[in-house]
């Protein structure tokens, strides 16, 4: 009897604790589209890659987007490696502009600027697409 | 005593639900320090918003007065696959050196009639739409 009713008191906690974290994600989702709480909606994800693309680490975002063939994997790592030590480009900015979701997908925007290494500004945007915690679309 | 009992289950609930939201908040961690700068924002552009409002009204007329025949194509990839545009939402523009971008989120229908989401932004210099991406 006793075990009985620790059984349903603790099926009542942990039911209540999986609907208490889902309200969570879902009020936080609404917070980050709107920019409630102080924050800028801002997703984990989408600066990861950016500082990933910016600091020429695809190692960095490989866990953050569609798996690629190791054939292309190999090639990204000997452009980053030639691209590293040729300091050929210098980031100079990196503002998160805004986002946005629709049910699974998210978009995030950002403004980038860069110093190529003949000296030239670079100021460009791009957007990403995040589906299920990967970016599928970046332009 | 079944009172008792609801209020106890009740509790119960209540305590689980403020563990859930706890763990949230330890495995929901927001995006890391960014190591570079980042610029100030700044109002939308004018002639920025003039565009987005025509796309907003499903306007080709007035779009095809504001847009030269390049943007035109490549803000047709930027909005590609919505081709029934719905909602559009300006998020923010930051100026660099004279060059402003404007950035705009946009939902809307696929051919299929699938609800859809891109971004995309405006360049604007010189009080001019000079391109998007």
């Amino acid at each position: 009897m006793v075990s009985r009713f620790r059984a349903a008191s603790l099926a009542t906690v942990v039911v209540g604790a999986l609907l208490g974290f889902l309200i969570a994600s879902a009020v936080g989702l609404v917070a980050q589209d709107n920019g409630l709480f102080g924050g800028n909606g801002e997703s984990p994800v989408a600066r990861a890659y950016m500082l990933g693309l910016l600091q020429r680490n695809p190692s960095a975002i490989s866990s953050i987007r569609p798996q690629q063939g190791i054939a292309r994997r190999a090639a990204e790592l000997q452009g980053a490696a030639t691209s590293r030590s040729a300091s050929s480009i210098q980031p100079l900015s990196l503002t998160y502009l805004g986002g946005a979701s629709l049910g699974q997908v998210q978009v995030h925007i950002y403004a980038v600027g860069l110093r190529s290494s003949s000296g030239v500004d670079q100021f460009f945007p791009l957007a990403l697409t995040i589906a299920g915690g990967k970016v599928v679309r970046s332009e | 005593m079944s009172e008792v009992r609801a209020y106890g289950t009740l509790a119960l609930f209540v305590l689980g639900l403020a563990i859930g939201a706890v763990a949230h908040q330890f495995t929901d961690r927001g995006p890391g320090d960014n190591p570079y700068p980042s610029l100030p924002r700044t109002d939308e552009p004018a002639a920025a918003r003039d565009v987005v409002q025509a796309i907003a009204n499903d306007d080709p007329q007035s779009l095809s007065k504001m847009l030269s025949s390049d943007i035109l194509t490549d803000l047709g990839t930027a909005l590609d696959p919505i081709v029934d545009v719905r909602s559009t939402k300006f998020v923010g523009a930051v100026e660099s050196e004279g060059r402003l971008l404007s950035a705009y989120i946009i939902t809307g229908k696929t051919s299929d009639g699938n609800d859809f989401v891109v971004g995309f932004v405006l360049r604007v210099a010189n009080d001019q739409v000079v391109g998007v991406n």
